[in-house]
């Protein structure tokens, strides 16, 4: 089975991830997920792709924190997330969050406190390429 | 040696994803940013977190580095 927290450069599964949470624990009764997409527009211009710049060895570890962090303070039963790297395609999937847990709830929430934590705290950066020229992304929430 | 790092932004705005500094005893991560900031300050602008050895730094900049230690001087991340 992979591993729960991954970078990447080759797309992902959703039914396989959600798979191998579901493969975690029986006593699942909720998974919230996250999946963050390419957009092909951005503020107003046409996107073509988008390439993803890391500091691999913080951005893993950091990810296996969050994860940890997710874990204990929602109580889930468990969590992966997958962020790709390189270059993605306009439409392509970028990220991959599931929670688990015993009721629908503490998911929800530790799906979104782990995209948002992500985007605070995981040292991965992001550039647009457009038909006109590229340009790195100012961080907004 | 010092390894130093950029990354993205920043990155681009040094022009180099690494750079070498000499090892000194009692060589801080703020000595390293002082020699460096001068000569990037475009990229030095965005900075806005550094990390030891893959840590983000919470301490004043004023620790020793270990010889071989590795700093990178990083701006907003944006990823998601």
């Amino acid at each position: 089975m992979s591993d729960a927290v991954r970078l990447q450069l080759e797309d992902f599964s959703q039914d396989e991830e959600v798979r191998a949470l579901r493969a975690s624990s029986q006593r699942m009764g909720g998974i919230a997920i996250f999946l963050g997409c390419a957009r092909d527009f951005s503020e107003g211009r046409d996107v073509c792709e988008i390439g993803f710049d890391a500091y691999r060895p913080m951005a893993l570890a950091e990810l296996e924190r969050l994860r940890a962090e997710a874990i204990e303070r929602f109580s889930l039963l468990d969590a992966r997330i997958v962020h790709r790297l390189g270059t993605v395609r306009a439409g392509d999937n970028i990220v991959f969050i599931a929670a688990g847990a015993e009721h629908r709830a503490p998911a929800l929430e530790a799906c979104r406190w782990m995209i948002d934590e992500l985007k605070e705290r995981v040292p991965i950066w992001k550039k647009e390429i457009t038909p006109t020229g590229e340009s790195w992304v100012t961080p907004h929430p | 040696m010092i390894k130093v790092l950029f990354f993205g932004p920043v990155a681009d705005r040094v022009g180099l994803r690494q750079i070498e500094v000499p090892f000194r005893d009692g060589l801080c991560w703020q000595d390293v940013r002082d020699v460096l900031q001068p000569q990037y300050p475009e990229a030095f602008a965005l900075v806005s977190v550094t990390a030891v050895n893959g840590e983000r730094v919470r301490d004043d900049g004023h620790t020793p580095l270990a010889d071989g230690a590795e700093i990178v001087f990083m701006s907003r991340v944006s990823g998601g």
